[in-house]
């Protein structure tokens, strides 16, 4: 296992004099001392334990400062320290003859660090943990016998509410029947070319196998309004096993969400099975905030009921009050309370059932239910 | 008055180790975790401060790498330790320390100083002159309070408060702040995304806001932890809330016993999952049906059994100490760098006694916390009623 050192120091500064290390004077100067302390024993023969231990304190104190405030007031300094941490963490784990678990261990950490973390030194991390998966051998020959296989409750959907469907348009009329005027609508046939439904059919081995022993995050509970519902991290192997297979006992009742992540910064070879629609680039190009994006949600696997409400109808929509949930509505979309929320019945939509391959053009701000009727995989692209 | 410390020592705040082995990079594990209370040093340099006898007054202040320790006895000398190496600090006449990783503030009676401890400056980087208190009625203003308001951990230094609100002390945690005032009313302030500041949500305040669940309970100390909050009531009850990822509410914590379990089977998590209840209410665990506390958005009342009267509390990042009426001091919370004294690393939801007192018949009549490190003064054994 020698060669796996040499092939992860290969990507790593050769000495010390050349591995940088600068911060901006919101990390104190004590903590700087022990990033620098980290970055000796990187290039000494310090002990496997004593590196360990330096890397986790720098874990763990920028863990605090990640924790402190809400995410997006975190300073990027101390997403930096954090990625450190996993970096040194990781040299640490991996250095004298790793085991299987600590490959592992170091895989899960790469993931922290990009979950969590900043890019630091070029994106190291996501270099590193290519080497790693790489020495992991997975046998891809799970079965799938316990995928969910009932089809609950598939809506009927009415012509005069239906989302239009439409072939291929040029890109000027999409852009004037559909973009400008915020209308929604399915693109037929526009994905057909991916990978994802060609060479690399996406599936459930298929997902295991590029990506089984990365962490993701994922959200737990059918309604993120929900009194039960949580986030946890989990590696794809477990997420699968739990909610998808359904052989943990204890999940079979609940249901598990990878969702609102850049799955596809995280694991490049799924972004290769992939294709941005060729409509983005009519946008301007602005992606920080999503709220003021347009959406592709592009279908792969299974399928989806969903239902578009305008922003202009939000007055029958009943947004929640407080500031965290103020974009989502109290409604029950399929089963309302109509005395509560008497306007809600007189709020007009369009519905769809999302097929494998369909494309469907979310507008900026539209209000939008969606169900999955069986396992299913979504690809989301925000543009404007 | 004896010191004892244990719990995170890499910058040696607790105690220094073997000069030669901190060059080489060479950290062993015991040196940086602290798991058995070990007494401070008073001698930090004998030509400047040197006194070997008990001190009736001293106190301990404690950052994430340094300790500052005051010794109250007509000449008051202040010694620093930690990141930066072991100081003396000119100081005649404080009467009162608060350390932040930044900057040491001094109280003395004519005048406030903050100096900055990331630069080697001869003069302090702030300071402000105070009025020697008219009344000597009521006891002083114990740091961070200084007359009309308080000194924060950053700049600008001297915040005001409101006179209506009486504060008789205050505790900051990094983002946010409780207060006491002198009719026992307790107000917070600050950032409320676990659950610290006691009013039942998740939601931040501008302005202290009185801790309506406490009203009519008048309380007589209060603290803050990195997320959490502590109380104690005239009635020596012990009051908390907040985050309780490690268990530093004393209550039944899942992140925690899912890390143990996690264990056991192969090396701990570096990140806990934490699952979020903006309800307050408690969720359920899978198998034993047993009821988790993630957060406490309001004061629960701990029992630390068996139940016995509180004397003091502090809190440090993710872990909490107490003392009680009879001596024994009591802690839980994180204990990965030995901040709990229970010789072992391991975190508790569950108040647990620091036996070394007991087992060293050592009357604990203070506790300090640190943010990962727990400092603790042992006196004379008052004469137990029986």
């Amino acid at each position: 296992m020698a060669v796996l050192w040499s092939k992860l120091s290969a990507v790593l500064p050769p000495n010390e004099e050349e591995f940088p290390l600068q911060f901006s004077d919101k990390v104190e100067s004590s903590v700087v001392s022990v990033l620098q302390q980290s970055r000796r024993q990187l290039y000494s023969d310090a002990t496997s334990t004593d590196r360990t231990l330096t890397a986790q304190i720098i874990l763990d104190l920028s863990w605090e400062k990640l924790n402190t405030g809400t995410w997006r007031d975190v300073d990027k300094e101390w997403r930096r320290v954090y990625s450190y941490g996993c970096l040194f963490k990781v040299a640490a784990l991996c250095r004298e003859h790793p085991s299987a678990d600590e490959i592992l261990q170091g895989i899960r950490t790469c993931d922290m660090g990009l979950l969590m973390g900043a890019a630091i030194m070029d994106n190291v991390l996501q270099v590193l943990v290519q080497i790693l998966q790489e020495e992991v051998r997975k046998s891809t020959k799970e079965e799938e016998k316990r995928l969910k296989t009932e089809r609950p409750r598939v809506p009927v959907i009415k012509d005069e509410q239906a989302v239009p469907r439409i072939k291929c348009p040029s890109l000027e009329s999409f852009k004037s029947d559909y973009l400008l005027p915020l209308r929604p609508v399915i693109l037929e046939a526009t994905a057909d070319h991916w990978p994802a439904f060609n060479e690399h059919p996406w599936s459930v081995e298929y997902l295991r196998s590029v990506a089984g022993c990365r962490t993701v995050p994922v959200e737990v509970g059918s309604r993120y309004t929900d009194e039960e519902w949580s986030q946890t991290l989990l590696t794809v192997n477990e997420f699968i096993d739990q909610y998808v297979l359904n052989r943990v006992s204890a999940s079979s009742l609940t249901v598990g969400y990878l969702a609102q992540h850049q799955l596809f910064d995280q694991i490049p070879e799924l972004k290769e099975d992939i294709r941005i629609p060729d409509y983005c680039c009519l946008g301007d190009g602005d992606e920080d905030d999503i709220t003021v994006n347009q959406n592709f949600l592009v279908q792969v696997v299974g399928s989806k009921y969903i239902r578009l409400y305008s922003p202009e109808d939000t007055d029958k929509l009943y947004p929640h009050q407080s500031s965290l949930l103020h974009n989502t509505s109290q409604v029950e979309v399929e089963n309302p309370d109509t005395e509560r929320f008497p306007e809600f019945a007189r709020a007009p939509y369009l519905e769809c059932v999302l097929q494998p391959g369909d494309v469907l053009f979310i507008p900026v701000q539209h209000w939008h239910y969606i169900r999955s009727l069986e396992l299913s995989f979504s690809v989301s692209f925000w543009w404007s | 008055m004896r010191w004892f410390g244990f719990g995170f020592n890499a910058f040696g705040q607790i105690c220094v180790h073997n000069e030669l082995s901190k060059d080489e990079g060479r950290d062993t594990v015991s040196d940086v975790k602290i798991m058995n209370p070990t007494e401070l040093h008073r001698n930090v340099d004998k030509s400047v401060c040197g006194r070997n006898k008990c001190l009736k007054t001293s106190q301990i202040r404690a950052s994430w790498s340094r300790r500052v320790w005051l010794h109250v006895d007509g000449d008051s000398c202040v010694c620093l330790a930690g990141f930066g190496g072991t100081s003396v600090v000119d100081s005649s006449g404080c009467t009162d320390t608060v350390l932040s990783e930044t900057h040491l503030t001094l109280a003395f009676s004519d005048r406030i100083e903050s100096w900055d401890l990331q630069k080697k400056e001869k003069t302090p980087a702030w300071s402000m002159e105070i009025q020697p208190p008219t009344d000597t009625s009521g006891p002083p203003l114990s740091l961070p309070l200084v007359p009309g308001g308080y000194i924060a951990t950053k700049p600008p230094f001297y915040r005001s408060l409101s006179p209506h609100l009486k504060a008789k002390s205050l505790a900051l945690g990094a983002e946010h702040a409780i207060l006491l005032s002198a009719t026992g009313a307790v107000y917070t302030w600050g950032l409320g995304s676990h659950g610290q500041l006691g009013h039942g949500g998740l939601t931040s305040e501008e302005e202290p806001r009185a801790v309506e669940a406490l009203w009519g309970m008048p309380m007589k100390h209060v603290v803050t932890g990195g997320w959490h909050c502590a109380c104690i009531s005239d009635g020596a009850d012990l009051y908390i809330w907040g985050w309780n990822e490690s268990g530093q509410l004393g209550l039944p914590s899942q992140s925690l016993r899912k890390g143990h379990k996690e264990e056991s089977s192969q090396q701990a998590a570096d990140c806990q999952s934490a699952s979020i209840n903006p309800g307050g209410k408690p969720l359920e665990g899978e198998k034993d049906k047993e009821v988790f506390i993630s957060i406490q958005a309001f004061p629960a009342l701990l029992d630390i059994s068996p139940s016995c009267e509180i004397r003091t509390v502090s809190c440090g990042s993710r872990h909490t100490a107490a003392v009680t009426a009879t001596g024994d001091l009591y802690t839980w919370g994180w204990g990965e760098y030995g901040q709990l004294g229970h010789k072992n690393l391991i975190s508790t939801d569950e108040p647990q006694c620091v036996d070394f007192f007991k087992e060293q018949k050592l009357y604990v009549v203070d506790v300090v916390c640190g943010p990962w490190n727990t400092f603790t003064a042992v006196g004379e054994e008052e004469v137990k009623l029986s």
